[in-house]
């Protein structure tokens, strides 16, 4: 078993989100801001006691949108012994790390994301959004004038690689139409979800070919929220007023191909692959113990990959799994015959807050405290989130 | 035929990140020559364009021509365009060529000269120029079996 000294010494104590909307006329940072003081009154401390901050963005250091700089800024905090922009995966992993090491004591970790122009025509239509992304830094060697780099940080290699996945493993959509379902399914039971409406099978295969043989129903939902979270030591977590949730263990992937996607590294060496075996590596709970289950979907090529490196089946069989694990008369995946997957709906029903909704839900759930969707008796839950190519965590929550 | 100067390179590539790491690359473009560094010290391809080798982390690295064969890798037809101003008239094709130099040596190109239906995971392809609003790119079309 790897070293694991952080086990159960980091929580969760405070929660905060947004309401999400296809508009909410709002700024990043204003987005982040509500999520943030949100978390700090829920955890029911003073903003003057928060010294780290995770901010929003993949550029580490990075100034505006809704960066850690400008997030202390604005929230008019004093000192901090810390602070780093993250996304995705990355966020959590970062600022709990950094509680850790005693770099910080009390972190806010903020992840507010906005319906970009690249997501969507009609975002791209609103001047803000366009002027934003004209000089968005994504931190890459990008030059959109050669299409020999369209595809550093981009989606439509994941069509392609779902393809390559259907004929390296002889399957159909079956997996993805599952996984897509299953989320706007459990979305039904969220009231924040954007696509509230469940989706049929038929549905699915009815919905607008994107990037062929990707789907609309394959991607998640570009969206305004926010959501944030405080994060403290089990040992000041024991004198605040909310139920702890602990970081059992976590892992951090990442593989020599993380910009240029055609690189993809394979079934075997992707980061996905590289995270959950850190994770497994760490952990004293395994798969057995998990009770909730959040694949990243932002698409569904990510929550399908990510559910076979997770080791409930084996590289390629998830659609085996898929078929032996649905509930039809709900339109559910229940895993190993009792682990619901992405309650909330994840980014395909709720919307997309890359993934800092999946982790939000997690730790709600394992609080105990959400009413009519609450799993009962949840005690763990795994969250992964990222992508085949830059920083997925793999991490385990516990109550 | 002499070679472009670097003002030159950026003249004509006036939309692209040109850089010390992949200027030669692309004045290899304007001459209608596909490069891709290669290690001096033990001949391993380098993609990405970059200054080091990561098998042997010899800086000796210098741009070399490929052979232009290759195998299809992956694909994915895009059938809606991000810019809200500019629909798609055909879907677009972008595909990842696997080229035959390295196992793993991939560009990210179009492959022309054949219907998106009758393209196959690994199927041989060879290097050809399209010429794109006054600018010449690198392309892939079936190989001719003779």
């Amino acid at each position: 078993m790897a070293r694991n000294p952080l086990r159960d010494k980091v929580a969760i104590v405070g929660i905060g989100s947004t309401r999400y909307g296809r508009d909410l006329g709002r700024s990043e940072l204003a987005l982040g801001l509500e999520a943030a003081v949100a978390a700090i009154r829920d955890a029911g401390i003073s903003p003057g006691e928060v010294d780290g901050i995770c901010g929003t963005g993949m550029t580490p250091l990075a100034m505006g949108g809704a960066g850690f700089l400008s997030l202390q800024g604005a929230l008019g905090i004093e000192r901090c012994t810390w602070g780093k922009n993250g996304w995705l995966g990355s966020a959590l992993v970062f600022t709990v790390e950094a509680v850790f090491s005693g770099l910080c004591d009390m972190a806010l970790l903020v992840q507010a994301n906005v319906r970009g122009a690249n997501m969507s025509r009609s975002a791209a239509r609103d001047p803000y959004r366009a002027r934003a992304a004209r000089y968005a830094d994504v931190g890459g060697d990008v030059g959109l004038g050669d299409f020999a780099k369209r595809w550093i940080h981009s989606g439509e290699p994941y069509a392609a690689i779902m393809r390559r996945y259907m004929h390296d493993f002889g399957v159909g959509k079956d997996a993805f139409a599952m996984m897509a379902v299953n989320c706007r399914a459990q979305g039904t039971a969220n009231p924040e979800a954007i696509l509230r409406h469940p989706l049929s099978l038929a549905d699915y295969e009815a919905s607008r070919t994107i990037w062929d043989p990707m789907q609309i129903a394959d991607m998640d939902v570009p969206c305004d929220c926010a959501e944030a979270l405080v994060i403290t030591t089990a040992e000041r977590a024991r004198d605040l007023r909310r139920k702890p949730v602990y970081v059992h263990a976590m892992s951090l992937g990442g593989t020599r191909i993380g910009e240029y996607y055609e690189n993809f590294a394979g079934w075997r060496d992707n980061s996905f692959q590289v995270a959950h075996r850190g994770l497994w590596e760490r952990s004293e709970l395994s798969l057995a113990d998990i009770d909730l289950f959040y694949p990243y979907d932002g698409y569904t090529m990510d929550a399908v990959a990510i559910t076979e490196a997770a080791g409930y089946c084996g590289i390629g069989e998830a659609t085996d799994l898929f078929r032996s694990s649905w509930d039809a008369s709900r339109n559910l995946l229940i895993l190993d015959g009792r682990v619901p997957v992405m309650t909330g709906g994840g980014g395909l029903s709720q919307g997309r807050a890359g993934g800092a909704n999946l982790y939000a839900e997690a730790a709600r759930q394992l609080r105990g405290d959400l009413g009519e969707r609450q799993v009962p008796g949840a005690s763990a839950a795994l969250v992964s989130i990222g992508s085949f190519f830059h920083d997925p965590s793999a991490v385990v929550l516990r109550a | 035929m002499t070679e472009p100067d670097d003002l030159a390179v950026f003249a004509h590539f006036h939309d692209v990140r040109v850089d010390r790491d992949n200027i030669a690359h692309y004045r290899g473009l304007m001459r209608s020559r596909l490069l891709v560094n290669r290690c001096n010290e033990c001949g391993h391809w380098i993609y990405p364009h970059r200054p080091l080798c990561p098998e042997c982390l010899s800086f000796s690295v210098e741009p070399a021509e490929v052979s232009g064969l290759g195998r299809l890798y992956m694909w994915t037809l895009i059938h809606q365009s991000r810019d809200p101003d500019k629909a798609l008239a055909t879907p677009l094709l972008a595909a990842a060529i696997e080229l035959v130099e390295q196992p793993g040596l991939r560009y990210l190109s179009r492959v022309v000269g054949c219907p998106p239906e009758r393209l196959r995971h690994d199927m041989p392809v060879q290097l050809t120029w399209i010429e794109e609003e006054g600018r010449r790119w690198p392309a892939f079309t079936p190989l001719d079996m003779g």
